[in-house]
């Protein structure tokens, strides 16, 4: 028995994506820049995609530049934007964005650029007033995620859009997590750039996109021909393109009773475990919350332990962000929202998506729970941390 | 029901053989690798060839695959700073010569290790030393040497008791290392050639001073004299951490017959040399003893100590002035006593405690 909670992660492939694929390869398609009847046909397909995945956040087709995926989109954002807005250096954020946003910030740090960081509640809500307030004259771009990865947290956006657009600053938000989870339209967002994954959706990971209001807002970082309308050079990922639109597609057609479904499952979820698990902590409001995703705070007990231990289960959850080598480190993001180091590392993300059926979610209710009592029995939390200095400091 | 085993994974080729045999063997194996060493800010987190590195559990990782067996990397960073690293530092800068692998199976490998694998519902942790544990029929466990003399890793093992013995597999006890390399190449492991780790994983450079420098505070270096037994002053040292008792390299004195560390004197940071008789001792005080038996421990009759990993075992009596320290007499006269160093005692091929040097006992 396999119950897979990591919908944050990657869903597994749909079977429409996976149909997408197979039509592909059977038709042999050509290069879709070609001007040959393959060509042709090929191009036919990833416009066809494109329009799809274009649908689902209100875009234009033509608004959809294809990438390698969120990572790819959220760099693209970054340094499109200081390259297309030469004359101005800010860039603002927040501190718990993904990666991909996060380490192009550090390198524009340490190479002089001025990068605002604002911080999250409790809750993983950012001060959108604030973030707002700090924009101005100088700001190339105004980036977060529409919803956070971790916890969930749906930000507020439109004081943010309005005080952009005030002072012409390019507005890109990262919907990587939240397309497909909660309704998203680009034109009630207001966003100049929004990012879009395909493998959140149940397309294979490698395929992603950037929503593009105007493309003279930005300019290419990949260079060496004119494919996407000479924004990202490079010849498209087809099959990736192909299995990302029929996924978008699948995610619209059944839009709202999905949404309806997840949501019940994972308040029953949360629901059942509440009652089984004394002291149990929700990181994220209960609304404004992506309705798949629990990031929750087990007591006393070694996430890393649960994590293991549910996976010997057939449970599959994550905790934090895995290193290069698989171990896990405590999540930037509630250490960011204030919890302590020991919560961070007491704290997993469960997260559902389009299989997750009832019967795991009974299963995960009753197995979850058991779970924590053994391993909190067998150890009782008292991790110190582990850092160089925090050694030093103990030898004082 | 499988009976679970969390074997502990350092990527080379014992602890291989290890978990693979005992998957053979029928055991619901579950493979981990230990993070261990804190990431120090001057050291790049992947270091090749140290015991973990990012290759290291690659190399475990595919053996688990090999095999099919689960895997994972467990975390014990703070755990192995706290209780391996600090107390390493530590015992230097009181000029002491710590042994951390014994701190390690101690604290780590047989105690949080144990408590990770009882939150994963294991029933034993198993781990690629060449140790032995016998069962009697009394329900006793014996802890022995390896069957491979040159390989055998007992004297690193004597914190374990009763308790500890009963829940710990050591699979590759009976074999020769040749076998564990043969054994390895016939299950198809990548690893079978790999070379051994020599050093202590946490100083892959195997500069001890310059490491405890990186991390004790400036105030707690101890610098000093270098004396003879009778107190001249022959040179000045940076710190007592730089010398181990029997050290005769390095000392940075010019005389004929070559000095010898004697002494280590922390409060006045005197490092007392001498020649290579001065260094004799008739025993050693013994502190922090642990019995692998204590319930049927005979204090009475004689053991053979050894008072380093390489060095043969000596004959000698035990006083025990509490439970957990002991005088250790030689019974004939013994070589130089290196405090921090482990003293193991054994009977014949068993081991039936051990602890750690205090001091000398010249007279």
């Amino acid at each position: 028995m396999s119950t897979y909670l990591d919908h944050n992660a990657g869903s597994p492939p749909r079977a429409e994506a996976k149909a997408a694929i197979a039509r592909v390869l059977e038709a042999g398609a050509g290069n879709p820049a070609s001007v040959h009847r393959p060509g042709q046909a090929a191009r036919r397909m990833l416009e066809a995609a494109r329009a799809q995945v274009a649908a689902l956040i209100g875009a234009e087709p033509r608004q959809l530049v294809f990438t390698s995926g969120g990572t790819e989109s959220n760099n693209f954002a970054i340094y499109g934007a200081l390259k297309a807005l030469p004359a101005r250096r800010q860039i603002v954020s927040s501190s718990i964005e993904h990666s991909s946003i996060l380490a192009p910030m550090a390198d524009l740090a340490s190479r002089g650029f001025p990068i605002i960081k604002v911080a999250p509640d409790r809750e993983g809500r950012l001060p959108s007033e604030q973030i707002a307030a700090s924009i101005d004259s100088d700001t190339a771009l105004v980036s977060f995620a529409l919803a956070n990865s971790e916890v969930g947290t749906i930000q507020e956006v439109s004081p943010v859009a309005e005080a952009a657009s005030r002072a012409g600053a390019i507005f890109h938000l990262d919907a990587a997590q939240a397309v497909g989870r909660i309704p998203v339209n680009v034109a009630e967002l207001r966003c100049d750039l929004m990012t879009v994954s395909g493998h959140k959706l149940g397309a294979p990971a490698g395929i992603g996109a950037l929503y593009v209001r105007d493309p003279a807002l930005l300019a290419s970082i990949l260079l060496g021909g004119p494919q996407e309308s000479g924004l990202r050079a490079g010849t498209p990922n087809l099959l990736g393109a192909v299995a990302f639109g029929a996924a978008a597609a699948a995610v619209t057609e059944h839009f709202h009773d999905e949404v309806l479904r997840i949501s019940t499952l994972s308040n029953q979820l949360l629901a059942d475990l509440f009652d089984a698990i004394p002291r149990l902590r929700l990181n994220a409001p209960i609304r404004d919350r992506l309705p798949n995703t629990l990031n929750l705070t087990f007591p006393e007990v070694l996430g890393e332990s649960m994590l293991i231990a549910l996976d010997l289960e057939g449970i599959h959850v994550s905790m934090g962000s895995a290193c290069a080598a698989g171990a896990v480190e405590p999540s930037h993001v509630l250490l960011a929202m204030g919890l302590t180091h020991d919560e961070a590392r007491s704290s997993l993300r469960l997260s559902l998506g389009w299989d997750t059926t009832r019967n795991d979610v009974a299963r995960a209710a009753s197995i979850v729970p058991r779970v924590w009592r053994r391993v909190s029995a067998a150890q009782p939390a008292s991790s110190t941390q582990s850092h160089w200095e925090n050694l030093r400091e103990n030898l004082r | 029901m499988k009976r679970r085993v969390l074997v502990a994974m350092s990527g080379g080729v014992d602890s291989s053989v290890a978990a693979a045999m005992l998957f053979e063997q029928g055991y619901d194996v579950v493979g981990v690798a230990l993070r261990l060493a804190p990431d120090a800010p001057a050291q790049p987190a992947r270091r090749r060839g140290t015991c973990c590195s990012h290759d290291d559990f690659e190399d475990a990782r595919r053996v688990s695959e090999r095999m099919g067996f689960p895997f994972y990397i467990v975390d014990l960073r703070a755990d192995f700073g706290a209780r391996v690293i600090g107390n390493f530092v530590a015992e230097y800068l009181a000029g002491r010569t710590p042994n951390p692998c014994v701190m390690c199976n101690r604290e780590i490998k047989f105690d949080r290790l144990w408590s990770r694998a009882r939150a994963l519902d294991a029933d034993f942790v198993a781990t690629g030393h060449y140790a032995r544990i016998s069962r009697d029929a009394a329900g006793r466990y014996h802890l022995l040497r390896a069957a491979d003399s040159t390989k055998d890793q007992s004297y690193f093992l004597f914190t374990l008791g009763q308790a500890e013995l009963a829940r710990t597999l050591f699979p590759l006890g009976a074999m020769t290392k040749t076998e564990v390399r043969a054994r390895a190449r016939a299950l198809g492991l990548a690893n079978a050639d790999k070379p051994e780790s020599q050093e202590i994983c946490f100083v892959p450079d195997g500069d001890y001073a310059r490491f405890v420098e990186r991390l004790a505070p400036e105030s707690s270096i101890r610098a000093g004299h270098i004396t003879d037994s009778e107190g001249n002053v022959l040179a000045d040292h940076a710190g007592i951490h730089r010398f181990t008792v029997g050290q005769r390299r390095g000392l940075g004195i010019a005389a004929g017959a070559p000095f010898y560390v004697r002494e280590i004197r922390p409060a006045s940071g005197e490092v007392v040399v001498g020649n290579r008789g001065e260094l004799n001792s008739r025993g050693l005080i013994a502190r922090d003893v642990d019995l692998v038996d204590a319930a049927t421990f005979d204090a009475a009759s004689e053991v053979e100590v050894k008072i380093r990993y390489r060095h043969p075992a000596l004959p000698a009596r035990l006083n025990f002035s509490s439970p957990r320290s002991a005088e250790v007499r030689f019974l004939s006269a013994g070589p130089a006593v290196t405090p921090g160093q482990a003293c193991v005692f054994y009977r014949g091929d068993e081991v039936v405690g051990g602890g750690f040097i205090e001091r000398a006992i010249r007279e």
